[in-house]
């Protein structure tokens, strides 16, 4: 309903001349860009360059040090707007997964809408089973992290970041901290939220996903923005030789 | 100087009579000791600079001086001041106030132990910090903070000790008694040695098992 009506609106994100430092080390330069309802961003870059960082800032678990972001229509500002609201309505998953270890996959998936939401437990793990079959983990919803590979501990996080109902979704390197073998069918879950009309920012080095599901590549390098474009453009014409450079690179591993 | 047992066992239901006061008193300290170091531990952590500080100067403080001496100020001090403690509160609360420093501490590495990415998970999902601590970050402390909380309930039943100090009736100020009523010097204090063992080896074997269990 209310998504509808956004929807037609176009834009969710804007990034304006954003910066961040660490003390004197300033890992984001000034970066500038938009996003549309439904579009699919991949972010890549050589590790330093500062994606991870950016994607962090965008909900605020890393204060950005200048810039304007705006969300969904409203100026984010620490203190001028509610940074918790905000964060409810992106969702985030990490490269670690960061589930939370003493709680069963369905407590890990219904314990944000209990607490945040005030949902009733029951509607909540209804819910939350719901997800966990979506992420094809309905048969694990009783286990605990401990007893999961790093595959469906991942699946198990997308599952709970989902069930906050958000109208962005960030992954930051989902799958580097996967076995080879399982990094599949965390892929194909991603697929899946993109072919439904997700609206998402995935940093990654995948590029079979991104030529899959992206409709548009930023490359970034050394905290700035080097070049932006269509997968196709990016990955078969890149413009810069420090784009050419990292894509032979990630050809050959 | 032989050990002699007969003896023992003849003073044991008086021997054992202290380990009561001594094992009573181990747990009246430790429960107010637990509470207050949580409290302590929490704002140390997250009570702001002011609390932050006042919490530090506390722990330092008693960190750094005899549990006996806050032992004898509580008992033999206050009272100038119109605080009146009998022995037992006295005992108690010293060795409350001493070990909530201790257990403070114990909490606050706990909480430290725990990875950052389990607070932003929980700040991505719009939890406030509160909400991170109450269902994200305590329980899965208190697990951690069990091993290390069983070695300090161990550590307090041999430190209740120094209330011999103000004349408290414990095993070991028992054993003492013993001594001087039969010029035996060894036998009683032995016996004593025995008594405060079978009361913390089971503890310290319990919290090895825990600490295994947590690995």
């Amino acid at each position: 309903m209310a998504d509808e009506k956004t929807c037609s609106t176009g834009r969710i994100l804007d990034v304006v001349d954003l910066h961040k430092s660490f003390g004197t080390l300033e890992v984001i330069k000034g970066v500038s860009f938009g996003l549309d309802h439904k579009e699919r961003l991949v972010l890549m870059g050589p590790s330093g360059s500062g994606k991870s960082t950016l994607v962090r800032c965008l909900n605020w678990i890393e204060p950005p040090t200048s810039g304007r972001i705006v969300f969904d229509g409203q100026e984010v500002q620490a203190g001028a707007c509610d940074i918790r609201k905000l964060r409810e309505d992106i969702g985030m998953v990490f490269q670690q997964f960061n589930v939370f270890p003493h709680l069963t996959a369905l407590q890990n998936v219904a314990l944000g809408p209990i607490v945040v939401k005030k949902l009733p437990r029951a509607d909540a793990e209804a819910e939350a089973r719901e997800l966990l079959a979506k992420v094809g983990l309905a048969h694990r919803a009783d286990h605990k992290p401990g007893q999961m590979s790093g595959g469906e501990q991942q699946r198990v996080a997308i599952a709970r970041a989902l069930a906050m109902h958000p109208k962005l979704m960030l992954f930051d390197e989902p799958t580097s901290s996967i076995d080879v073998e399982l990094i599949r069918e965390v892929l194909d879950v991603m697929v899946k939220l993109a072919d439904e009309g997700m609206t998402m920012i995935v940093v990654t080095h995948e590029m079979g996903f991104a030529k899959e599901v992206a409709d548009r590549v930023i490359f970034m390098d050394r905290g700035l923005i080097i070049e932006t474009g269509t997968p196709a453009e990016v990955f078969e014409h890149p413009q810069q030789e420090r784009t050419q450079n990292f894509l032979s690179k990630v050809h050959l591993a | 100087m032989a050990i002699d047992f007969r003896l023992i066992w003849e003073k044991l239901p008086f021997l054992l009579g202290g380990a009561w006061t001594t094992f009573s008193l181990t747990c009246v300290s430790m429960v107010f000791a637990t509470v207050a170091g949580l409290i302590v531990g929490l704002l140390n952590m997250f009570g702001g600079r002011v609390l932050g500080t006042i919490t530090r100067v506390y722990i330092e403080a008693v960190r750094g001086t005899p549990a006996l001496l806050l032992i004898l100020i509580v008992y033999y001090a206050l009272p100038r001041f119109g605080l009146n403690f009998p022995q037992f509160p006295a005992a108690a609360v010293s060795l409350a106030v001493c070990y909530a420093a201790y257990i403070a501490e114990v909490f606050r590495s706990a909480v430290e132990s725990i990875p950052m990415g389990q607070t932003e998970a929980a700040y991505s999902l719009g939890m406030s910090r509160l909400q991170s601590l109450r269902y994200i970050i305590l329980p899965q402390t208190f697990r951690r903070v069990l091993p290390p909380l069983a070695n300090e309930f161990a550590a307090l039943i041999k430190d209740t000790s120094l209330v011999a100090f103000i004349s408290m009736e414990d095993l070991l100020f028992r054993s003492k008694m013993v001594s001087a009523a039969t010029y035996d010097y060894f036998s009683p204090l032995v016996g004593a040695a025995l008594i405060y063992l079978v009361m913390t080896l089971p503890i310290m074997q319990w919290s090895r098992s825990l600490e295994k269990k947590v690995d």
